[in-house]
């Protein structure tokens, strides 16, 4: 049975500042269809999902929707209340009432057929938060779904899911499109549009890089191809003197239950190694394990030579160094000066300089630290008055003064511009250099490229590979990434 | 780098380094600024006494008034590190029963009455690391854990106490006639806050452990990334104020001649209020030890004026609740046109 269109959106245009989220981009959704929405972080998928939910309004270009097409989306983050009831949760707006009290027999009469067709087999009752993460996802499209949209918009509904959850939403989006519903569908998993979809679009750059095809017509290089274009590969790294020393990271057959099974890797002094995943693969869970952040049910741990870390400040005195991706959250204190939170992890955490050190000593460290960076500001600045940038720098000046022997950098350069990049990547080259065991995880696949010597690969928890030397490209690490993606583990 | 590069950090480093507006003030500027809007306050109070009743500045009511608030002073100065890392000891007011209640039965069991002083001490620092552990092994905000001990703390002062004055003690013993006295015609309650005041500012302001404090109040999250032993800390601050608040008790019991378990009732919110009004944000990140005992002070100071202006002492809760609103909102509005001059 086909259906028609349900929206058609053309030549959309949309600025951020003097940057060009989306540069004409458009996509035609048909109902009964899946079609999958893939690109790049930063390509513009997020902006025009949000133009098409009509959220945020385009510069330029038309969304034309068919008659009396209503749009619910169901967002990464979920949006629903913990300590409400389920039957609350999926009522937001305006509950059945009944004498001036909420109404659950109509509550509970327009839920169930909704619940059971998705196969949520849950107490209204319950407290939301009691139920996993995969049934608090399936109540939030019930919620959607009970507003009989049209149009339904998922974004990026599997990335905190495990394999069981994913079978089931396949079979959810069965039964809506079934029902002539149009489902767009935001995912990096490219195995799962493969198994999803009827059609796929793939952003770059805020362009259409393909426009609807049908998936029997693609395949996962393909599309991996065209998420990434035709971009210059970088020029051959050059190898670097890897000191023959005991390693000072060794992870061996690791396991950290729901996140990491039985890994095994080294970094030695004097090397960049990456590592790479999407979203949940266990990348960033093998970062936490080396910062002393997650307890391991397996496995050894040897972290410069302390064995495993059991906290964060247990890691630190072993010598490592760690950079967060969420800057202002966990590396910073804003309203103090450069030189405090400069010496906030030299002083304050490892002792040095005693009880009362002398203000101006530290303060000349900072200084020190600050002109190798190139930092742009005093040591009595606020660091909140600085650039994002320039507070990237205060983050790795007061790591630096630790002089750590291992670096663990997440997302170093987030939000930071070019010029700041280039310098950050200049900065990692001198650490590893100086004999520092670098370990970096980055939602920006050519920093990687840049920077590494080369990148561990993780999917689904497994280390599943290792790319390096002159197959180190961003294709090679974004096919490596994929696969394997939907097998069931 | 460029020249251009070069020319402006050489100009922004000599700007940092020498002389300009941004170069570091010498302590005692830096207390004044900071504690400006509190002594300010503090100041036109006693003038606002001072001048239509001219014997509230005679000496020994002074002495007096300050002597009154050296209890809540004493509290306040260790609840400033409590507050400036994001916790709070709602206990200190059953603490210092328990103390003093500790300290009376020592006298009265025949020691010599000098050796209760360290016994009082180390039974508030006990107190106030228990607090920390118990905040910290079950994970709970230090407000819900001090609100159980503070009660718990008074009940246990009051079970030793039997519920009574603990009386009968040698008041001819040098304890009690020095320490409860005035050497050098000021009380020797007022030269210990002197001394506690002072080195407690500097710890707070120039030391490691005050550092970690003001760090660790003004991001926990980055301080706990950072490697710094956030729980380590906690342990020391509220042991600090369980410490401060057992001089005080000691400080009672030689003034007092007896050790009663009902002392202290409602002296946890005052101390709290004296370090708002002091400058130390609930939020954390700062503190003022000298503000805190600015705000204890300027609470003292209404108290005794309200005698002075014939007040019915039914209005005098009002009177201490106005205050405390008038002098947040005058040390807020000074803050803030502070800040703008600064830009």
């Amino acid at each position: 049975m086909t259906y028609g269109d349900i929206l058609v959106a053309q030549g959309l245009v949309k600025s951020y500042g003097g940057v060009r989220a989306l540069d004409g981009a458009g996509i035609r959704l048909r109902g009964g269809e899946v079609h999958a929405l893939v690109g790049e972080n930063g390509a513009g998928k997020s902006t025009l999902v949000r133009i098409l939910s009509g959220a945020l309004a385009a510069d330029e270009g038309a969304v034309r929707l068919a008659k009396d097409t209503r749009i619910a989306a169901v967002s990464q983050e979920l949006s629903l209340f913990p300590d409400l009831t389920v039957r609350e949760n999926l009522f937001p707006h305006q509950p059945p009432r009944r004498l001036g009290l909420l109404d659950r027999g109509a509550m509970d009469r327009a839920a169930r057929p909704v619940l059971a067709e998705l196969g949520l087999d849950a107490d209204l009752g319950m407290e939301l938060g009691e139920l996993t993460l995969a049934d608090q996802q399936l109540t939030e499209i019930a919620r959607a779904v009970l507003r009989r949209p049209r149009l339904l918009i998922l974004d990026e509904p599997t990335s905190a899911l495990p394999a069981a959850a994913v079978d089931r939403l396949e079979r959810v989006l069965h039964t809506l499109t079934g029902r002539g519903i149009a489902v767009l569908y935001v995912t990096h998993f490219l195995e799962e549009v493969m198994r999803f979809a009827q059609r796929v679009t793939v952003l770059r750059d805020g362009q259409v890089a393909l426009a609807g095809v049908r998936r029997q017509e693609v395949d996962v290089p393909e599309l991996v191809s065209a998420m990434l274009g035709g971009r210059p590969e970088q020029p051959p790294r050059r190898s670097r003197t890897v000191v023959d020393l005991p390693p000072p990271v060794v992870l061996s057959e690791v396991s950290v239950p729901g996140k990491l099974a039985d890994v095994t890797f080294t970094v030695r002094a004097g090397e960049v190694v990456g590592v790479a995943g999407l979203q949940g693969a266990g990348h960033l869970s093998a970062l936490e394990v080396v910062c002393g952040r997650t307890a391991v049910s397996a496995g050894r741990v040897d972290i410069g030579g302390h064995g495993r870390p059991h906290s964060l400040r247990d890691a630190v005195r072993a010598g490592v160094a760690f950079v967060p991706s969420d800057r202002k959250r966990y590396g910073l204190m804003v309203d103090r000066t450069v030189w405090e939170n400069t010496t906030a992890v030299s002083w304050l955490a490892l002792g040095r300089g005693g009880f009362v050190p002398s203000r101006s000593e530290l303060v000349r460290r900072t200084v020190d630290l600050t002109e190798r960076l190139r930092l742009r500001g005093g040591p009595y600045d606020l660091v909140a008055r600085l650039s994002g940038g320039n507070q990237q720098k205060v983050v790795f000046a007061k790591w630096l003064a630790t002089e750590p022997r291992i670096v663990v950098l997440d997302d170093p350069t987030r939000g930071v511009d070019v010029g700041v990049r280039g310098e950050m990547h200049r900065i990692v080259g001198e650490l590893a250099a100086g004999g520092a065991a670098v370990l970096i995880a980055s939602t920006d696949l050519a920093e990687l490229t840049e920077v590494c010597d080369r990148v561990l690969v993780f999917v689904r928890g497994r280390l599943t590979g290792e790319v390096h030397g002159e197959r180190l490209t961003e294709h090679a690490l974004a096919v490596a990434m994929q696969q394997g993606t939907s097998a069931s583990g | 780098m460029t020249e251009t590069e070069r020319a402006v950090d050489d100009a922004e480093r000599a700007r940092d380094q020498g002389g300009g507006p941004r170069r570091w003030r010498p302590l005692p500027r830096r207390l004044v600024r900071d504690e400006l809007g509190v002594l300010i306050v503090l100041g036109l109070l006693i003038a606002g006494i001072g001048i239509p009743y001219p014997d509230f500045l005679d000496t020994d009511n002074l002495l007096s008034t300050a002597h009154n608030s050296v209890y809540i002073s004493l509290m306040a100065c260790g609840m400033v590190f409590a507050l400036a890392m994001r916790e709070v000891d709602l206990s200190v007011g059953g603490t210092y029963a328990m103390c003093l209640v500790v300290g009376a039965l020592v006298v009265r069991d025949g020691t010599t009455p000098w050796l209760a002083v360290p016994v009082m001490l180390v039974t508030g620092i006990a107190l106030g690391v228990f607090n920390a552990l118990v905040t910290t092994l079950l994970a709970l905000p230090s407000f819900i854990v001090t609100l159980g001990t503070l009660m718990l703390y008074r009940g246990v002062g009051l079970a030793l106490a039997d519920g009574k004055q603990i009386t009968d003690l040698p008041l001819n013993d040098s304890f009690f006639t020095f320490a409860g006295g005035d050497p050098g015609g000021v009380p020797f309650a007022l030269w210990v806050l002197l001394t506690v005041v002072a080195v407690l500012a500097v710890v707070l302001a120039r030391t490691r452990f005050g550092a970690r404090v003001r760090a660790i109040g003004s991001n926990p999250d980055a301080a706990a990334f950072s490697g710094i032993p956030v729980v380590r800390t906690r342990i020391q601050a509220l042991g600090l104020s369980g410490l401060t608040t057992a001089c005080a008790a000691a400080l009672a019991l030689a003034f007092y001649g007896a050790g009663d378990p009902t002392l202290g009732q409602g002296y946890e919110l005052q101390a709290i209020a004296a370090c708002i009004i002091g400058g130390t944000p609930l939020a954390g990140g700062r503190g003022s030890v000298v503000g805190a005992v600015a705000g204890a002070m300027i609470l003292s100071v209404v108290a005794a004026g309200l005698v002075f202006f014939e007040i019915p002492i039914n209005w005098t809760s009002f009177a201490t609740g106005g205050v405390i609103l008038v002098a947040v909102a005058a040390d807020s509005v000074l803050r803030r046109t502070g800040r703008r001059r600064d830009k």
